[in-house]
């Protein structure tokens, strides 16, 4: 390549470009360009058409678990074969006065025994439905059929139900690779009690037996 | 010590001398100590075989040498635990990079994934061990100096969030490093693997390891033959040979058939996320895309990829 | 030997220098074996030690790296704080190597052969720490370049692979030539050495070097990751084995009646005072940096010196080689030290042990503790570990006593040989 450095004026004309001396190198990248393109085929960076196309469902299903049945209360009585006799809700509830304003299990020791209710400042008629105990109810007073209760919960809980449909909650079991089995997605209600939705303490399992493992149990610095 | 000076003549090595007598009837008792002392290599020769001790590095074996490895291996399972085992080798699959995420507001620190691993990976019973590591930590504080991996309380405990700690599968693996005969490697898929017969037993990855997700077989595990997995791998869960290392492989005979590994199924909260990271609607990728997520120990540089994060 | 002296018959096909090698050969394996009670008691002993170990190794490779106290947390013992020492004696005894070549010191010539034997010997027992060490040693062929598979040059335990041998090599191949030469009557010819010395010189270095290299690159190990560590190594390294090869000299002078005169003792006690003031300073530059930064990357010397969480296993040992260290160094800058060796003695005994510590036990374990996720487990070597490391420290004083006696051996017939030709002659005393 030739260049002349021109006193005031520079025209182009002793510029050459491209010259016969930079074709070789012209060819040269033109060749690594081509063998990089080759090798970044290699496995492991090119998403397969499996997944780009995923827009169309090839892929084997979710399934959740369902929610509770709807509940039937256990009664003294048995029938002429011997099994226990349950009521529906609605057996007392339709003649019972609804009342809105009850939130505490205390006031309900009479006839729900046992029951513990620390679900932040609900009542009860905030999810169960005074129109048919059978059903719960949505803020709107839409029925939902207690199988169904995740939409419910999803109703207040926004972010945990957007965590949970991404697969950030709610654990899961079966295959990542949908488009090699089943996932099995766990209810609202198989980890939270709807009465008391915060976890219990477990006893945690397999404490690691380091040899001279000298740090102390639940030691208070740590 | 010889009284050798510059006056005193060579002595005298040829004849049946009385010094000669001494120092043979010595060589032999010496002999006789040294074939004692060492008796102990003996027994121990039964427990490998001239096939193991030949036998070539993973990267090197044809597939049909691969065959023959992994019968010969189920064949000295069956031997030495009495339980018949299917080992199985599954490679990388192209597209795929494995991803992990935790979740430290739910995580409640119960360790079943901890648990999980032991038994899906045929641990050594007797140490509990594990390539999960749970610690308990003080709210306010990512000090791993107040982490405490020994509790035994009810969990969740209210001023403290818990902290599982497995291998990382860093991008940059200190331990793929300094391994001087290329036991451990970085798969295609992101899992860095052992090569159990391979592996000579230095212990310079577990050195190198910031993360303390090495294991190493200080003995023959010791399993009942019931509580076997027998569902195996070459490179993950197979019961590990005396003397060499090994780590989490993200459960790599479940992942790379698609399926999710043992402690994301174990854990009953749901604190764990895995997916492929090359796939844009899998899950890990939303949480990475949404999540505010942190690595530990970045400042290393390592690139791992297992991720924590929180939800508030 | 006589017959071959007494023709004064000097190979020179082909055949004569098999002959004879294998008559130098013979010679040197007659020599190990023979000596006198003292000699025999010595080296019943030391065999005793070395089969105690040599059993206690079987037992470890039988029954799994269990028996010794190492764990996950703490997974590098006294096998490797043993064999990072002697890598730094095998360093510091071809430190002599430096004032008898490049300095022309002509008294320390005689005297190198003892620092390369050192060398070869302390070579010997670091390799077979590494083996000791190893998990499965049977699988010890994997590291064979072209049949096994060699991580070179990303994995720095392949450089040290490759640097341990050669210096084995090249001292082996230096002392066997002169001793070989000195076997036959001949004058060394410096050409078939003196490169070979110089190049031990700078692989001495690099031994030393690339074995701090494995520590000081570990990101995840702060108590180890510095810059100085190599130095530190190399300053040790140099006060390690000049003390040795002090007290050896002595030994040889008392046993093998072989004076080598004050100059060696003189240069070499010179080189610890430097060198040991040096690695007290380096200790001095660590111990400021740890505890006036502070931090959790400080918390391993934290554990060292002054104990963590109520774990102080070992605060004892690194504060008794700071003791000795500094009661060496005093000893050493006092101006009559050469004129009452019992005093030089102590220094190179405190010296010694005090640079094992802390190079050792010292440097070795607390880089494991606090582990990498701030886990306290503590270590003291077990029973075993203990057996096998005074097993292959016998063996290779063992070794060392054998290589000197064969030195001694050669070096004496050479000048009992050469003092009668001289008297035959009129031609000027024989060189020794």
């Amino acid at each position: 390549m030739e260049l002349r450095v021109l006193p005031a004026r520079i025209t182009s004309t002793t510029v050459t470009f491209p010259s016969r001396h930079l074709l070789p190198f012209a060819a040269l990248v033109l060749v690594l360009t081509s063998v990089g393109i080759l090798l970044a085929q290699a496995p492991g960076t090119k998403i397969p058409a499996a997944i780009e196309a995923a827009a169309v469902p090839t892929d084997l299903p979710t399934k959740y678990r369902p929610g509770p049945p709807t509940p039937r209360v256990r009664t003294n009585e048995k029938d002429v074969q011997g099994n226990g006799v349950t009521a529906s809700c609605v057996t007392c509830h339709s003649t019972a006065k609804p009342n809105p304003q009850t939130r505490s299990a205390a006031d309900l020791q009479q006839f729900h025994q046992g029951l513990k209710i620390q679900h932040g400042r609900l009542s009860c008629l905030s999810c169960h439905n005074d129109r048919d105990y059978n059903t719960l109810r949505l803020a709107d007073g839409a029925p939902v059929a207690f199988p169904d209760v995740m939409t419910l919960c999803a109703q207040c809980h926004g972010q945990k139900w957007r965590d949970y449909t991404h697969g950030a909650h709610g654990g899961m079991n079966g295959f990542w690779d949908q488009t090699r089995g089943e996932r099995l997605r766990n209810n609202c209600v198989n980890c939270h009690d709807a009465h008391v939705p915060a976890q219990p303490q477990v006893l945690p399992v397999l404490p690691p037996r380091d040899r001279i493992s000298v740090m102390p149990k639940s030691s208070p610095e740590h | 010590m010889s009284t050798e000076t510059i006056d005193s003549p060579p002595p005298t090595t040829a004849g049946v001398t009385r010094r000669n007598v001494i120092k043979g009837l010595g060589a032999t008792l010496g002999l006789a100590a040294y074939a004692k002392a060492i008796a102990p290599l003996t027994e121990w020769k039964e427990s490998t075989t001239v096939d193991e001790f030949l036998q070539q590095h993973y990267k090197e074996l044809s597939a049909v040498d691969l065959q023959i490895v992994l019968s010969r291996l189920e064949r000295e399972a069956k031997k030495e635990y009495g339980v018949d085992v299917h080992i199985t080798d599954i490679k990388a699959q192209p597209g795929v990079k494995f991803g992990y995420a935790l979740n430290l507001s739910v995580c409640n620190g119960c360790r079943k994934c901890a648990e999980a691993c032991h038994i899906e990976n045929n641990h050594d019973r007797g140490s509990n061990n594990s390539y999960i590591r749970v610690f308990e930590m003080s709210r306010g504080s990512m000090d791993m100096e107040k982490g405490n991996a020994n509790y035994e309380h009810p969990v969740k405990q209210p001023d403290k969030f818990y902290l599982p700690v497995q291998c990382q599968q860093c991008e940059h693996p200190p331990c793929v490093d300094v391994c001087p005969v290329e036991a451990t490697w970085k798969e295609p898929d992101g899992i860095v693997v052992v090569d159990y017969n391979w592996c000579i037993g230095c212990r310079y990855c577990e050195a190198a390891c910031p993360y303390h997700a090495r294991r190493f077989n200080w003995e023959k595990p010791q399993i009942a033959a019931h509580e076997i997995n027998p569902e195996q791998s070459y490179l993950s869960n197979r019961i590990r040979p005396q003397g060499v290392m090994e780590k989490c492989t993200f459960c790599l005979h479940r992942t790379r058939a698609g399926r999710l590994p043992a402690c994301l199924e174990a854990c009953p909260t749901g604190a764990r996320v895995f997916g492929n990271l090359l796939d844009p609607k899998s899950e890990i990728r939303w949480v990475l895309e949404n999540k505010r997520i942190f690595i530990l120990k970045e400042d290393l540089g390592l690139k791992p990829q297992f991720f924590y994060f929180f939800d508030v | 030997m006589s017959d071959a002296v007494a023709s004064n018959a000097l190979p020179h096909t082909l055949r004569e220098h098999v002959r004879s090698q294998r008559r130098f050969a013979w010679r040197a394996f007659v020599e190990a074996f023979d000596g006198g009670v003292a000699f025999y008691v010595w080296m019943i002993f030391l065999t005793a030690v070395a089969l105690v170990g040599a059993n206690a190794w079987a037992i470890q490779v039988r029954d799994g790296m269990g028996i010794t106290n190492m764990s996950d947390h703490v997974s590098w013992g006294l096998y490797i704080a043993n064999f990072t020492f002697l890598v730094g004696l095998a360093a510091g005894g071809v430190m002599m190597v430096i004032p008898a070549y490049l300095y022309h010191d002509e008294e320390m010539h005689d005297i190198v052969i003892v620092g390369e034997l050192l060398a070869i010997a302390a070579i010997i027992m670091a390799l077979f720490f590494v083996v000791a060490d190893l998990g499965r040693p049977d699988r010890f062929w994997h590291l064979i370049p072209l049949i096994g598979k060699f991580n070179f040059p990303v994995s720095m335990l392949t450089w040290d692979v490759i640097v341990l041998n050669g210096y084995l090599l090249i001292n082996g191949y230096i002392c066997t030539y002169l001793l070989y030469e000195r076997f036959l009557g001949k004058k060394p010819n410096p050409r078939w050495y003196v490169p070979f010395v110089f190049l031990s010189i700078v692989w001495a270095i690099s031994i030393h070097t690339v074995t701090a290299f494995l520590y000081c690159g570990l990101g995840g190990r702060p108590f180890w990751n510095t810059a100085l560590l190599a130095p530190r190594f190399l300053a040790s390294a140099f006060v390690s084995g000049p003390a040795f090869i002090i007290l050896a000299i002595q030994v040889i002078r008392r046993v093998y009646h072989r004076d080598y005169g004050n100059g060696p003792i003189a240069t070499l006690t010179n080189v610890m005072r430097v060198t040991i003031l040096i690695n007290l300073f380096m200790v001095v530059s660590e111990l400021f940096v740890e505890f006036y930064t502070g931090g959790s990357h400080t918390s391993a010397a934290h554990y060292l010196y002054l104990g963590l969480h109520g774990k102080h296993a070992l605060v004892p040992w690194i504060w008794s080689a700071i003791a000795m260290n500094l009661t060496a160094a005093g000893l050493l800058l006092t101006s009559s030290i050469t004129t009452h060796p019992w005093r030089l003695n102590v220094a190179c005994v405190l010296a010694f042990a005090g640079i094992w510590i802390e190079k050792g036990m010292g440097l070795i374990i607390p880089g494991f503790i606090p582990s990498t996720l701030h886990e306290i487990v503590e270590y003291l070597p077990s029973v075993a570990e203990w057996k096998i490391t005074a097993g292959i420290w016998a063996f290779g004083l063992l070794i060392y006593t054998v290589l000197l006696k064969i030195t001694a051996s050669v070096f004496a017939r050479r000048r009992a040989l050469d003092a009668v030709a001289a008297a035959a002659t009129t031609s000027t005393p024989g060189l020794a």
